[in-house]
């Protein structure tokens, strides 16, 4: 059965449930604005809220010593509470099934399944992966059976599952966003949609979502006003002003961000003499790809106070560190999953000792402690940075 | 499917640059079947993130080993040929879709092209075991690729094709099959993607051209679906094929090749297809 966790992260939430124990934000929230931005949400705080006995022992999940819960959608009450902060990424781990004879699914924190569309898609001709430096590259062309295939055939499996399945969601208009969603809401087994932003508009002559602030606040309003679901949106790497576009879509109403998605890569067959992969270009995933994730959410983090999840070249205890002092509150692990199958579940161990060992109650009190402190100016690092 | 430590228990370079692995894995020995792969850790993993895949050569279910033979192509191989005896490997396996025998087959034909000879070879002890005759046809550039003899059982009909004809017949090993055409009973091939297509070609139509009479009730029954393990048992044709992988349990989608119903995954419906089910004019 599933189980049920109080942790309240929001102020607000707070303010509604004032019996509940104390509240633990995720950063410091003045450590996430820009100078001059005035809190949005000031809802008053209870002065001297009940004492309640440190929630630690009853609130972990049975036979973790840390509290490792982490919430994904803090607007909307219990909708996404992990029992941890590892995910798989998209595209990575199929729709949970593939694995499961080799991995016990279910103490993931969550999944994320394969990019799902409207209609079936056959996806790039193959090849389709090659092995890089430090990473792949990637060109399936979310090859799926469709939303409505999918959900006949993996759904029900889904809903028998303790770990929540958020479904990966792609179109090449608003449109196709939002019937997807439309058909994702209200089913069970769907615990919440992550948005693959990174597919050209048809509409806008084929330029992605995500490098556009307006399209892709347009498409999160757009899915954030057809479901209740919780609404995590994918971040590219690629995009110019990352934190412009972030804002915009916290400010469309999105529950939590995940960066990043791949950066567009190729690779030569110098035997054919020809582009190696069947589409020439694809998706650079893999530990090479892992500071740029971790600079994207560096910089996203200090702009929006919505949960942050990191994707990108985690494949050790060090990654998921890095992340969550780069202000994420969770990691997706992608491409390490293929070389090492049981990674993710070993880095909730791994978390876990490591919180022990270091007098920790709960990895959310590293979350952004690498961020620009309350006095600092924020850091305007990226944009020097940037050719 | 299975993760599983592997010990190498001996390593040799056969033929210059492939090597022989055996490694003691009595669990992978006892449930693999012939045509089914196994997917490698490499040894050092810095900067590599992909396993490799190799098929499972030969297993041996009373001794518990199992041998792999691969080609040094990259970083991953020639850390794999660096190995000494006593040091374990990570795999994954056995996965995949091996070849489906009719128990009926008396004469199996294997054609290799190569490094397809790690592809076929199992069924050369398996078919024997049950008392099958099996005929080895072996295609490389050159004798001093040639397969050894000596690896192989000794029951085994093996004739050798070489592209300069420094060894056996002097050209591709594709031309050696129509003298065993009418003689085998079922078709086995691993190689290069031009040769399997070659071989395709020679297998289409073959029933009609020999005359051979289908076998069941007249008008017979349903077909079996394409894809299907009777479909391809009556198939006389079935090719182990090839493609750069990434998860290898069906989960990314990333070792597809074309077949006439849409993309396959080597992984999962393959590695072993029917000929008939892959479209040769996409894959070639």
């Amino acid at each position: 059965m599933k189980r049920k966790h109080t942790v309240i992260t929001s102020r607000a939430a707070a303010a509604r449930a004032p019996k509940a124990p104390p509240p633990a934000p995720i950063i410091p929230s003045s450590a996430r604005r820009l100078p001059g931005e005035t809190f949005r949400n000031p809802l008053p705080v209870p002065k001297a809220p009940p004492p309640q006995p440190p929630p630690v022992e009853e609130e972990a999940p049975s036979g973790r010593c840390v509290d490792l819960t982490v919430d994904l959608a803090p607007r909307r009450e219990g909708a996404l509470v992990l029992d941890n902060p590892v995910l798989v990424a998209s595209g990575t781990f199929g729709y949970g099934i593939e694995y499961g004879e080799v991995v016990d699914v279910q103490q993931l924190g969550a999944i994320c399944c394969k990019g799902t569309t409207l209609k079936s898609r056959i996806g790039n001709p193959p090849p389709r992966v090659t092995e890089t430096p430090a990473g792949m590259l990637n060109s399936i062309g979310l090859q799926n059976p469709g939303v409505d295939a999918v959900l006949e055939k993996y759904a029900g499996t889904w809903a028998g599952w303790d770990v929540p399945v958020i479904v990966n969601v792609a179109g090449e208009s608003v449109d196709d966003y939002v019937q997807v969603a439309r058909r994702l809401d209200g089913q069970p087994g769907v615990a919440g949609i992550e948005l693959n932003i990174s597919c050209p508009n048809v509409g806008k002559s084929g330029l992605q979502f995500a490098l556009d602030a307006d399209a892709a606040a347009q498409v999160t309003r757009a899915v954030r006003n057809a479901t209740d679901l919780p609404l995590m949106v994918k971040l590219s790497p690629a995009a110019t002003d990352i934190r412009r576009i972030a804002q915009a879509i916290a400010d469309a109403g999105a529950d939590a961000i995940s960066a990043t998605n791949t950066l567009t890569g190729m690779a030569i067959d110098r035997h054919r003499r020809k582009p190696f992969l069947g589409n020439t270009y694809g998706g650079l995933s893999g530990p090479a790809l892992k500071p740029v994730a971790l600079r994207v959410v560096y910089e996203v983090a200090q702009v929006v106070d919505i949960p942050i999840v990191a994707v990108g070249g985690v494949s050790s205890l060090d990654d998921v560190l890095d992340f969550l002092m780069a202000g994420a509150c969770a990691v997706q692990v992608g491409t390490a999953v293929f070389a090492d199958p049981v990674l993710p579940l070993r880095l909730i161990d791994e978390l876990e000792v490591w919180c022990l060992e270091h007098g920790l109650s709960s990895h959310r009190e590293l979350i952004g402690s690498a961020l620009p402190g309350r006095r600092e100016r924020p850091s305007t690092k990226g944009v020097e940075y940037r050719p | 499917m299975k993760l599983l430590d592997a010990r190498l228990l001996s390593t040799r370079e056969i033929l210059p640059g492939q090597w022989l692995h055996s490694y003691d894995a009595p669990w992978l020995a006892s449930s693999a079947v012939p045509g089914q792969f196994v997917h490698v850790r490499t040894p050092d993993w810095s900067g590599l993130v992909l396993r490799r895949p190799f098929s499972i050569n030969t297993y041996d279910r009373l001794s518990g080993q199992v041998t792999i033979h691969f080609r040094v192509t990259g970083k991953g191989t020639d850390w794999l040929a660096r190995m000494r005896p006593g040091e374990t490997s990570e795999m994954l396996g056995p996965l995949g879709r091996g070849f489906e025998i009719d128990s009926r087959s008396r004469h199996l034909l294997l054609v290799a092209g190569g490094l397809g000879m790690a592809g076929v070879r199992p069924l050369a002890d398996a078919g024997l075991a049950e008392g099958r005759r099996v005929a080895v046809l072996f295609g490389a550039a050159s004798a001093a690729e040639v397969y050894p003899s000596s690896l192989l059982p000794d029951e085994v009909e093996y004739l050798v094709a070489t592209d300069d004809g420094s060894l056996g017949h002097h050209g591709r090993v594709t031309e050696l099959v129509a003298e065993y055409e009418a003689w085998a009973d079922q078709a086995f091939a691993c190689g290069p993607t031009p040769m399997l297509a070659a071989m395709a070609k020679l297998a289409t139509g073959r029933d009609s051209r020999l005359g051979v009479a289908r076998l069941g009730r007249k008008g017979g029954g349903r077909p079996d679906a394409m894809g299907s393990p009777g479909a391809r048992r009556k198939s006389w044709l079935q090719v182990s094929m090839e493609q750069t992988m990434g998860c290898a349990v069906g989960a990314c989608l990333g070792c597809v090749i074309i077949g006439v119903q849409g993309p396959q995954r080597v992984c999962r419906e393959g590695p072993v297809f029917a000929s008939d089910e892959i479209a040769w004019d996409d894959a070639s």
